[in-house]
């Protein structure tokens, strides 16, 4: 094969990896859109939590001595996911469940101040300094002749990948299939309808906070994981790109958030590659500008009726 | 009680701000990111500042006053340094050591030369700093165009690379040393085969490094700081990228180790000359030693090097009035632990040396080259 087209492979297993982080979140500010209109703002710094719990957890584990990869993987998955879904449970509870039935403002101020109180409060509890943590799964698998250029998918690539894809499905099975899923589907249809017909209309809109939170803090995780390097401020950049991704994709459409994650992951990588580096951002956003042109919804979302 | 609750943060502000306005003391702001990504660096300036307070305090202070360090947080950001420059102006501090980037450093001095106020940075090396024609602003360390050629000078020299690539933050500091450097390996004939900016905070640098692995490219210096050269590391190695990298003293730092690992051996950076080995800073150094602090952070000496030329020159001149204060120091020259300074008219040092060291990942360094 030549040389550009395993280039060209490699770029496109880079944006995977990127879009996948991306998709995570984006469907926690679908989901939530979906469901109460609202852009829950403080989404990022709600990953950012994740990704921090992740580093707490597992160096714990290693101070009480466990260090058996898959049961540390398990473990922290699992605290990370309880811990970082409580405090997405908690932030609705306090910042926007008082605020129900106000102009749609008033919730994204407060979704605002949420953010900004969550970065300022991790900093004060964990310190301002960047915290690093060593690689836990390293090495990977490489293709092509050893002389020249050889496509490199690292094992962590493929965790992301397939733990992302997993979740995907996870997801998409509990909303077509499960009780709750259904319940939920009818609130975003429309919420005063479903509240008469008996739906506990503030119980879905808690348990979409709380899936919300889950996956990103699966994406905090990974990440945690992939970079191992967590700081207060990770959050903003990361939920601003998810956003995005979330309005490319059709905001309220969970299949859209998660191809407009996949995306944008794609075109950051490429336009790096084949552009510049300096560029990824403006032609990230210049997709979106211009999808928007043509599709106002995103790639998959709903034409909205205004409802009367 | 919620009353009660107010009343004590309040009372507890006054009396705070009562300490800060304390008129029998010279106050100092040392200004400079306290927290964020950068800090570590913050902290090296505020350790070697607040030695030579302590020293000159317990000398007597400066004619027969006490130094009162006001420590001023900027967190490496040019907006902050502004709200920090706003601040030392209305608590009337007529001292700066700071700040510490040079994308804070430039917007804060504007204030500062337009209040009258002077300031000595320990770390920015930025040449922009220092090409607007300002009397209130000094350095005690050298400049991004000291610093680059000696970078150059190493890649041409001993590194001889076949296929170059320059990165930067985009940022005042990283862009300036990144450019220098470009500019001194293409004087001496050697190609950049790729020249590029990423974005502070960036945390995923693989197109990057499969684009440069593509292009067989063999060297990589790094305009920047440490986090993203660190994530830069950590990732080329992961591709199997196996350039020799180099960056200036911003990556300089432990916790590039923390974070790239065995991906920072070897390493190499420029540093200033350091001062913790010369002879006669021995007992300083022993100083730092019985406080349990680490004297051999890049610009901990400069810093204590500041604080002591503002020291000196007001005990020299039985004056705080700066203007007399700025005249005096461009004219002098004062013995310090990095050595005998003395100015140039644009508040540049007349001479500052870096030195090329091989970063190992333990954190600890060699000297490669004078």
């Amino acid at each position: 094969m030549s040389q550009f087209i395993l280039e060209f492979i490699q770029q496109i297993i880079n944006g995977l990896t990127l879009g996948s982080i991306y998709a995570l979140i984006a469907i926690g500010y679908t989901m939530v859109y979906g469901i109460i209109g609202m852009i829950n703002f403080a989404h990022g710094e709600i990953y950012m939590i994740g990704a921090y719990i992740s580093i707490v957890v597992i160096a714990a584990l290693a101070m009480i001595g466990i260090t058996a990869l898959p049961v540390v993987l398990l473990l922290t998955l699992l605290m990370t996911i309880i811990i970082t879904s409580l405090y997405g449970w908690s932030v609705e509870r306090i910042a926007y469940r008082p605020l129900r039935g106000r102009h749609r403002l008033v919730p994204l101020i407060s979704a605002i101040g949420m953010s900004i109180f969550l970065q300022n409060y991790v900093q004060i509890a964990q310190g301002a300094r960047d915290i690093a943590m060593q690689p836990l799964i390293s090495g990977g698998w490489r293709f092509g002749d050893a002389g020249g250029f050889q496509i490199y998918v690292s094992y962590m690539q493929v965790i992301i990948a397939l733990v992302t894809l997993a979740f995907m499905i996870l997801l998409s099975l509990f909303i077509l299939k499960s009780r709750v899923g259904k319940a939920s589907r009818a609130v975003a249809q429309d919420r005063e309808m479903a509240n008469l017909l008996g739906i506990d209309t503030d119980q879905i809109i808690s348990i979409t906070f709380v899936i919300g939170a889950a996956l990103a803090a699966v994406a905090g995780l990974l990440v945690g994981l992939y970079y191992g390097i967590v700081n207060a401020y990770i959050g903003f950049i990361v939920g601003l790109k998810a956003f995005t991704a979330a309005v490319l994709g059709g905001i309220g459409s969970i299949p859209g958030a998660m191809l407009g994650g996949v995306l944008l992951g794609l075109v950051e990588s490429f336009s790096s590659a084949y552009l510049s580096t300096e560029y990824k951002d403006v032609v990230a956003f210049s997709v979106l500008i211009l999808v928007l042109l043509f599709r106002p919804t995103g790639l998959m979302g709903k034409p909205e009726v205004e409802k009367v | 009680m919620k009353k009660f609750k107010v009343n004590s943060i309040f009372a507890a502000v006054i009396a705070f701000t009562a300490v800060n306005t304390n008129a029998d003391t010279l106050k100092i702001a040392i200004a400079g990111p306290v927290t964020g990504p950068v800090a570590q660096y913050g902290e090296m300036q505020v350790i070697g500042a607040k030695m030579a307070i302590e020293q000159i305090n317990a000398a007597g202070g400066v004619n027969g006053k006490k130094i009162e360090a006001v420590l001023l947080d900027d967190v490496c950001e040019p907006k902050q340094a502004v709200a920090v420059a706003n601040r030392v102006v209305n608590e009337n501090i007529r001292y700066v050591v700071g700040h510490l980037c040079s994308g804070s450093t430039q917007p804060a001095s504007d204030i500062y030369e337009d209040e009258q106020i002077i300031m000595i940075t320990p770390a920015s090396t930025s040449p922009g700093i220092t090409e607007r024609g300002f009397k209130m602003v000094f350095r005690t360390i050298g400049l991004d165009s000291q610093q680059g050629p000696v970078a150059g000078k190493y890649i041409v020299e001993k590194v001889k690379p076949t296929k170059l690539a320059i990165i930067h933050d985009k940022q005042q500091y990283g862009q300036g040393i990144a450019t220098e450097v470009k500019n001194y390996v293409e004087g001496a004939g050697f190609e950049v085969v790729l020249f590029e900016g990423v974005n502070k905070d960036q945390k995923n640098f693989s197109a990057l490094i499969t684009k440069m692995k593509s292009k067989g490219v063999d060297f990589v210096y790094y305009g920047g700081y440490h986090p993203e050269l660190g994530l830069i590391l950590r990732q080329s190695r992961e591709q199997g990228f196996n350039a020799k990298y180099m960056g200036p003293e911003g990556v300089g730092n432990k916790d590039i180790s923390t974070i790239a690992g065995e991906a920072s051996e070897g390493l190499l950076v420029t540093l200033p000359a350091d001062f913790t080995k010369l002879a006669e800073n021995s007992e300083l150094v022993n100083l730092f030693k019985s406080k349990n602090e680490d004297a051999s952070g890049p610009f901990v000496m400069p810093a204590y090097a500041a604080v002591q030329i503002i020291a000196d020159t007001i005990t020299a001149t039985k004056t705080e009035d700066t203007v007399i204060n700025a005249e005096y120091i461009h004219k002098s020259s004062f013995k310090t632990p990095i050595g005998e300074v003395s100015y140039k008219e644009n508040g540049d040092l007349n001479s500052f040396k870096f030195v090329v060291y091989s970063w190992h990942a333990d954190a600890s360094k060699t000297a490669l080259a004078d």
